[in-house]
């Protein structure tokens, strides 16, 4: 019920910016096109009540071509809905608007994305690595890079079973 | 006769009036039971050591009431928890500054291997930055074996010539890490 | 004359930008418990801005969860907050039950219930006794800690572990409580009452820790909430914002308890809320334990629940299942699941992405004092170092969980 006004409401506004509702998971999510997903957040922060970000984070899935995915969750304190809102970008361009205007929350979370993701939240106040060391060269947890520490030299892969 | 134990006294020639020994003994004797330890407490085997400064388990019975957080008057560096790449030139910087004759004790599975987190970010042993004497093992390690573990160091305190940190094999070991 | 000397001796005040210094805090300063580093300018004794570099435990949790099989996270959720680890452990659990949807029975809820609030006991323990230690009072810490042991002792007494626990399983325990740890968490419900008295009669309407406490580092719930605060640190702040109320998971709708909130949101509020929220987990446990339901202690998911070990050895069955289990070749479903416990620090989250592989997709722990911690600076402008110094350790700030 409230899901249906949510999503009369976002379509009503945003006809074109908005790809794809999808109910089938936990909570409403939608996908939503690069280049309104602050404007989208705005609306439903202002009109909506969605007034506290949980969180964002990044997704990576090399096989698509827009491979590079900011997901943010809202969640609705009055009454107690979450949405999700997922936005995808390319690896060769990977800008997405920032929105630390809106929440200051997402000042770190963004940042984290930038690191693990190499996504650049253009405007972002200070977009360097937050948890890596500064001169990282790549970004580690795209699908490409290996978890472990490829410099090392003291493992002998037979005893990994490679 | 009295409620407190005395640490026993180093081998020697002792008559009426004289006690006769070594050097040694006598400075590593006092050494090993005052050592001030320099708590490098990162992560989750930094709460088992609070644990262990407690009172039910009692790090000061062995002579450690007084911790140093400064690493100039410290004996000890322990380093306690998981050590990242990021942080690796800072335990480098600490053991610097620390005066000899000092000693590195690693807690627990990430300080002396990295334990679980074979990952990008995470140093494998501090033994890449520093030299250490004696390895914990556990993830965490239980009290009694970081208390374990302070006991090998005092016995490695204990014996240590006066001559060694001057020797060149020490030197060598210093210079493998860089360090001055 | 007396003027002269004054301007000799003092720094006017339209000169006291050029006299910023700046102090470096951090990341081995035995006031920041964890390893985190704060830059602060300081002009004299007051605070004009500061600036955190965090990072130095990173330990690529995220990355490492895609390598790992559902019932080998637990063991990295042990790692995030490792003051209150069975709320980790058992906030994981409850996330994959979710995506599989599975329904656990009574008796697992309490038994969760039951340890959770023991983990929150201990968290804020540690916490609230650490505000004392920083504010130059000893005492109290060493007594909490004696309590805190007696927690680890009957966690010790459900899994064997002490502190990173690793307890539970998917879809329930590994095994039930025994008699003893039934014992042991009643003697410690009964003796902890009484310390913690003592403690609140020690600090709680004590002038200098009042002085040093009230209006330090607060910041308004308006702020608080645009800043992602969760947990006790939002509910100081007068957000009564609860995840066991606002979301209930494993049957905390069952209970009755209190959300305490604060005003100001300054630390002696955190202390409080800390402190009341102590009282409300002995009650919940107390009640948890009165009406602990019987039954199965885990749940019929053969595909996820690894059998007992001397099973494996002698029932076929449940060999077949730990072969599977292990070698991943069970049946996960595809989807995307959020799941948020209330931990020690505030809404723990796990953001889970499964495309039906043995590991998950990509999964994302949203952690509370990562999130708020950030606020930091903002809240320690124009006060004094020493207060800054309060003001950190009562953000409980865990270096585990801040740097994932």
């Amino acid at each position: 019920m409230e899901q249906q006004l949510i999503q009369d409401s976002l379509q009503g506004k945003f006809q074109h910016g908005i790809i794809s509702f999808d109910e089938s998971s936990d909570i409403l999510t939608l996908t939503v096109k690069k280049q309104v997903v602050i404007e989208v957040i705005h609306f439903i922060k202002e009109e909506l009540g969605f007034h506290f970000l949980t969180d964002l984070c990044g997704i990576h899935y090399p096989d698509q071509e827009l491979a590079l995915g900011v997901v943010y969750h809202l969640h609705n304190f009055q009454r107690n809905i979450r949405i999700r809102i997922k936005t995808f970008t390319s690896v060769a361009e990977p800008e997405v608007e920032t929105l630390t205007a809106i929440f200051s929350s997402a000042n770190w979370m963004e940042r984290e994305t930038y690191d693990f993701y190499g996504i650049v939240f253009v405007n972002h106040p200070n977009l360097i690595r937050i948890l890596n060391v500064e001169y990282l060269d790549y970004f580690p947890l795209r699908k490409e890079y290996p978890l472990e520490d490829q410099t090392r030299t003291d493992k002998d892969d037979r005893f990994f079973g490679r | 006769m009295s409620q407190y134990n005395l640490v026993s006294p180093p081998e020697g020639y002792s008559a009426p009036g004289f006690f006769a020994t070594s050097l040694d003994k006598v400075v590593g004797l006092a050494r090993k039971n005052s050592i001030w330890p320099l708590p490098f407490a990162t992560s989750c085997c930094g709460i088992e050591f609070m644990a262990t400064m407690g009172a039910n388990y009692d790090l000061a019975r062995f002579g450690s009431e007084r911790l140093s957080f400064s690493p100039r008057q410290a004996d000890l560096l322990m380093v306690m928890g998981t050590i990242a790449k990021k942080m690796g030139p800072i335990v480098n910087q600490v053991y610097e500054q620390m005066a000899e004759p000092r000693w590195v004790l690693a807690v627990g599975a990430c300080a002396s291997s990295g334990g679980i987190f074979d990952t990008y970010s995470v140093l494998q042993g501090i033994d890449k930055v520093v030299p250490v004497d004696v390895y914990v093992p556990g993830c965490p390690p239980r009290p009694e074996q970081i208390l374990d573990g302070f006991m090998k160091i005092q016995e490695l305190v204990g014996n240590e010539s006066l001559r060694r940190r001057y020797s060149p094999e020490y030197r060598a070991l210093l210079e493998k890490y860089g360090i001055k | 004359m007396e003027n002269l000397e004054r301007e000799h001796i003092f720094v006017r005040p339209e000169d006291y930008d050029k006299h910023f210094s700046t102090l470096n805090l951090g990341p081995t300063h035995p006031a920041t418990h964890g390893i985190f580093q704060n830059i602060l300018t300081m002009n004299g004794e007051t605070i004009v801005d500061a600036e955190q570099t965090i990072g130095y435990i990173h330990r690529a949790f995220e990355k490492l969860a895609e390598k790992r099989a559902f019932y080998q996270i637990t063991t990295l959720t042990d790692r995030l907050n490792y003051c209150s680890s069975p709320i980790n452990n058992i906030g994981w659990q409850t996330t994959v039950e979710k995506l599989l949807g599975v329904e656990t029975t009574k008796r697992i809820d309490y038994m969760r219930i039951i340890i959770m609030e023991l983990a929150r006991i201990s968290d804020h323990l540690i916490c609230n006794s650490v505000i004392g230690v920083d504010s130059g009072a000893l005492t109290g810490f060493v007594y909490l800690f004696q309590e805190r042991e007696k927690i680890y002792e009957i966690y010790e007494e459900i899994c064997g572990a002490r502190l990173t626990t690793n307890l539970g399983r998917i879809g329930g325990f590994e095994r039930d409580f025994t008699p003893s740890v039934i014992r042991k968490i009643r003697e410690f419900i009964n003796h902890l009452p009484k310390v913690i008295r003592q403690f609140e009669k020690l600090l709680l309407r004590n002038r200098i820790f009042m002085d040093r406490t009230i209006h330090v580092g607060g910041i308004s719930a308006e702020r608080a909430l645009n800043y992602g605060f969760t947990g006790p640190c939002l509910r100081a702040a007068g957000v009564d914002y609860d995840v066991r109320v606002m979301n209930p998971y494993s049957s905390y709708n069952d209970f009755d308890f209190t959300i305490p909130v604060g005003t100001n949101g300054d630390t002696y509020d955190r202390f409080c809320v800390r402190q009341e929220e102590i009282w409300q987990s002995i009650n919940l446990v107390k009640n948890a334990l009165e009406n602990l339901p019987e039954g199965d202690f885990h749940t019929d998911v053969p595909e996820f629940y690894l059998p007992a070990k001397e099973d494996v050895y002698s029932k076929m069955e449940s060999l077949i299942w730990h072969f599977k289990i292990v070698m991943g070749e069970v049946q996960v479903p595809v989807g995307e699941v959020y799941h948020a416990v209330e931990g020690g620090n505030g809404e723990l989250g796990f953001y889970m992405v499964s495309d039906g592989g043995r590991t998950p997709y990509r999964l994302h722990f949203r952690r509370p004092c990562f999130v708020y911690y950030q606020a930091f600076p903002e809240m320690v402008k124009g006060s004094f170092l020493s207060d800054a110094i309060l003001t950190m350790s009562s953000m409980n700030v865990i270096a585990g969980e801040l740097d994932a």
